[in-house]
């Protein structure tokens, strides 16, 4: 993207405001991490469910389901709070590598999604199977793998630094 | 003492090598991800909005392993990034806020939270059991990211 119109983004009004307020920008830092708790606790919780190595003693169905609706909530809230985070300070955070890895492991999760639909709708099936297929612990493997990887380019995109004409290797802190 | 006294934080590993403190900051992410989420099934569970085919009990007895390995997780982690620089993590108000909550709420999950929701019909000490609980635990979350903005 031109460099032109990131640096626009970044000079709207709510962006701007949001990264030159005080308290609002470790605000919505804090609202990202908190929703991250919840989110990744769920989402955790879920994977290890269908690995057959937590909660062992519900059904597969209880511990998926019960679960959705507050992963589903954290999900929500990590997200806005990252994209607004993200929007503050584009410009600094476009030619940042870690970022576009954390994207691109985005895109790699939309399509676990879509592989796996039925893995995660069809939870009550799971229930009745008498162990729990490989295709769903495949599933629920993955999903840890990806999302642990997310946490970690996302803490990466803070120690990047770009690099200087006067130094052409790229300074990590 | 001497050991105490001879000790540089230029020389900690957590500054020399550029991987070791992000590292750290994933474990202590991770961590508290596992144990706050399985408290806050418990909290949803004894406000009453979430997890409802289980009792809270059965939930504290689920789940009981993998908080505790969260909060070991975090607590390993947590001091080894203390360790990168005492003193500035001893005079911040945010850190000093987030140690004390941290303290509370530990004692507080392994207490009350505990003691309410093992109990055959907690009632009307249910809710605001998890309300307090999820209170302490989003405190902690602020102050430990408040430590770097004050």
């Amino acid at each position: 993207m031109p460099p032109e119109f990131i640096q626009a983004l970044q000079d709207m009004s709510l962006p701007t405001a949001l990264r030159e307020s005080a308290l609002v920008f470790p605000i919505i830092l804090s609202m990202h991490l908190m929703g991250m708790g919840l989110f990744g606790g769920m989402i955790l919780m879920t994977d290890l469910r269908l690995l057959g190595i937590a909660m062992t003693k519900r059904p597969v169905s209880d511990v998926v389901n019960g679960l959705r609706p507050w992963k589903h909530l954290g999900l929500t809230l990590t997200a806005t709070c990252g994209i607004l985070l993200l929007w503050s300070k584009v410009a600094l955070y476009y030619p940042n590598p870690f970022l576009r890895i954390k994207l691109a492991l985005f895109g790699l999760i939309i399509i676990h999604a879509v592989v796996f639909r039925g893995v995660y709708r069809n939870v009550s099936e799971l229930d009745r199977s008498p162990v729990i297929p490989g295709r769903a612990k495949l599933a629920a493997a993955l999903s840890m793998v990806l999302w642990i990887s997310v946490v970690t380019s996302g803490r990466w995109i803070g120690y990047w630094e770009p690099s200087k004409p006067e130094t052409p290797t790229a300074q990590v802190n | 003492m001497a050991l105490f006294l001879a000790y540089d934080v230029a020389n900690n590993p957590l500054n020399t090598n550029e991987w070791a403190f992000p590292v750290c900051e994933v474990l202590h992410i991770l961590g508290f991800a596992i144990a706050i989420g399985t408290i806050t099934m418990v909290d949803l569970r004894l406000l009453g909005i979430g997890m409802k085919k289980q009792s809270a009990a059965d939930l504290v007895n689920d789940t009981r392993a993998w908080t505790l390995g969260g909060l070991a997780l975090v607590l390993i982690s947590g001091p080894l990034i203390f360790s990168s620089d005492p003193n500035l993590y001893l005079h911040n108000v945010s850190f000093r806020f987030k140690i004390t909550m941290l303290v509370l709420a530990i004692i507080y999950n392994y207490t009350i939270h505990r003691w309410v929701a093992l109990k055959k019909s907690p009632g009307a000490l249910s809710a605001i059991t998890g309300a307090i609980s999820l209170a302490l635990w989003i405190s902690v979350v602020f102050g430990g990211i408040f430590i770097a903005f004050v």
